[in-house]
């Protein structure tokens, strides 16, 4: 994890929906972070090799690659194996043991979800990486 | 009365006995020593006694061979089936042997009576059988479920057409069959079999079984019944296969609109959710971003409230709940009241929105409100899915040699691509590139299928092509007043 020119961690939050992408980064740059936005899985993929964000929070259903399918490539590329994954999806109940192995999912928050919860779980994330540096 | 062997044999002894004593007889008369012999009256008293004796045999042989005679008679009639016993003619010398062969004649004649009337009882009772097992079959093969009878010994007792269909065997010269020469599904078998081997008479055993028939996989619900005799015995088993397929993927469909409901209930409920909780957290310092999320959750509540409109209104037109009410409407009202209502959002995108009506007289038998809300539909979506600056059309045709009436809807939008085509009317689908460009609960274009085809008998259909724009048109048939 490199630190960013402002100094504040970096957070990939990726969903089709404007409204919740809007409403995660309002409530993550409040809470002092900084965030890119993406609206589908390969947007995201791009910014992940670019930028090196801290921690990536992305919707299970987006157009041209899924969130799963995401998190699974991530994995596989080199320079963003490390970085840990919060995954917001209404399908909660889908996501099998087998699917998240081969991702760095941290954790799976259902829809209707609770930015202060997000929150939080960012902070733990960000927080034990900070513990554990690369 | 007639001469037999020993009879004729008796006369040739007499003919030579008396052809001998007529010359001796003649000697004697002439007078001669030999009748002065001591042995003369001996030897003349043996010839007439010889004589006398084959008279007397001859005699008693005639009548004795005259019963005998009726006698064999008297039996060789019963040869003949259908004559009534006769009496026994009247005989001399053989009574006692006449009565026993009367009676045991008249004793056979009457067994052979009750065995006769025994015998057509019991083809009576064949017959009654054979009906009732024919009532019996006729009864299986009106039965739409596939049926298997089995005796105790695990062979085919019976069986209809539907079982042979769904177990592929023939029926001719399937009966008494072991049940795993004709069935060639094991675990079928082995159900059937466990089955008598439990013999329990109480209870039914129901089990679900896949079997693959003409390629084709089928579910059943399988039932095991014991069959019980008059001696509380197990005589056999009784299986029927019900085809629940079509149940199975009726419950799946449900199952999955369901999960696709809720699924698309849960977006705008999130961000609801969401933003309240960020008011309450005070993560909108000033009012300006108040108002915006005001507004977004007041957008997404009524986004709700649409879809759940749109989700019960298809589903009342699926399961034919909903109250169609039909008159007699005049098409070009509707769609003037339709533009009409959405010119305000056309303008919002600089959008032309005019229309084009046929000129012709005519009236469709419909539900008014039902055509609205497609055409709303219709419009709105080309007015979504078209930017700034273009042109949304809509015009009626009518062809008189169909006795129909086409309302097209045409865009100068950004087109479907090919892909997408054969999904559009499909519940919750959205074109994946345009999820971007407008917000939509993937029901609309649905709920116009419904209202057109399932309630109007009439079709839908669409033309595109990706940055050409797109038209979208629906054909209803035209009353011809008498409704």
């Amino acid at each position: 994890m490199e630190p960013q020119a402002t100094g504040k961690p970096l957070v990939l939050v990726a969903d089709d929906e404007a409204h919740i992408l809007h409403v995660v980064s309002l409530k993550l740059r409040n809470a002092g972070y900084e965030v890119l936005t993406a609206h589908d899985g390969e947007e995201a993929m791009e910014l992940a090799l670019q930028h090196h964000p801290a921690l990536v929070i992305t919707d299970f259903q987006m157009p041209f690659m899924t969130g799963l399918e995401l998190c699974v490539k991530l994995k596989q590329t080199e320079s963003t194996r490390d970085i840990p994954a919060i995954m917001l999806t209404a399908r909660g109940f889908a996501m099998a043991e087998d699917d998240l192995n081969p991702t760095n999912i941290a954790a799976v928050l259902s829809k209707p979800f609770s930015p202060r919860d997000v929150l939080a779980k960012v902070q733990e994330l960000i927080e034990h990486q900070a513990g554990n540096p690369a | 009365m007639g001469i037999g062997k020993s009879q004729s044999l008796i006369v040739c002894v007499l003919v030579t006995a008396a052809s001998a004593a007529v010359p001796l007889v003649g000697r004697l008369t002439t007078g001669s020593q030999i009748m002065r012999q001591a042995w003369m009256p001996y030897a003349l008293a043996g010839v007439l006694g010889i004589i006398a004796a084959g008279l007397f045999f001859l005699l008693i042989g005639a009548r004795l061979d005259g019963d005998v005679h009726r006698l064999r008679h008297y039996v060789q009639s019963f040869q003949d089936r259908d004559g009534p016993p006769v009496r026994c003619p009247p005989r001399r010398y053989f009574r006692a042997l006449g009565s026993a062969i009367e009676q045991s004649m008249s004793l056979m004649h009457q067994r052979v009576e009750q065995l006769t009337s025994q015998r057509r009882e019991l083809e009576i009772q064949v017959r009654v059988t054979d009906a009732e097992r024919q009532h019996a079959e006729a009864i299986l093969q009106s039965i739409s479920d596939a049926v298997l009878v089995t005796d105790a010994f695990n062979e085919l007792a019976m069986a209809n057409d539907a079982a042979a269909g769904a177990l592929r065997f023939e029926l001719d010269g399937a009966r008494h069959q072991p049940i795993d020469r004709i069935v060639r599904d094991p675990t079928l078998v082995k159900l059937v079999k466990d089955t008598r081997e439990a013999g329990n008479l109480v209870n039914r055993r129901h089990v679900e079984h896949a079997l693959g028939v003409n390629g084709q996989k089928h579910i059943y619900d399988v039932t095991l019944a014991c069959l019980g005799n008059t001696q509380s015995e197990v005589a056999g088993v009784v299986t029927i296969l019900h085809d629940i397929t079509r149940e199975k993927q009726i419950s799946e469909m449900k199952s999955d609109f369901v999960s696709s409901v809720s699924h698309e209930l849960r977006t705008p409920l999130s961000s609801i959710k969401a933003y309240v909780e960020m008011l309450v957290d005070g993560e909108a310092p000033d009012e300006e971003t108040r108002t915006e999320f005001y507004n977004i959750i007041q957008g997404e509540t009524n986004r709700l409230s649409r879809l759940i409109d749109n989700i019960l209104n298809i589903s009342r037109i699926e399961s034919g709940v909903v109250k169609i009410q039909r008159e007699h409407v005049a098409l070009p009202a509707v769609v003037k009241e339709v533009i009409d209502v959405m010119q305000p959002q056309a303008r919002a995108k600089n959008i032309e929105l005019d229309e084009q009506t046929s000129p012709l007289y005519y009236q469709i038998y419909a539900d008014k409100d039902m055509i609205y809300q497609a055409l709303l539909n219709l419009v709105g979506n080309a007015i979504k899915y078209t930017p700034e600056g273009g042109k949304v059309h809509v015009d009626t045709l009518v062809n008189d040699h169909s006795r129909t009436v086409t309302v097209n809807v045409n865009d100068s939008g950004v087109g479907v691509p090919a892909e997408a085509m054969p999904h559009l009317f499909e519940k919750f689908y959205r074109v994946a590139d345009h999820k971007k460009m407008a917000k939509g609960t993937g029901l609309g274009l649905n709920l116009v299928k419904h209202i057109v085809e399932t309630v109007h008998g009439g079709k839908v259909a669409v033309t595109s092509a990706v940055g050409k724009g797109s038209t979208f048109s629906f054909t209803l048939p035209i009353s011809d007043g008498t409704a």
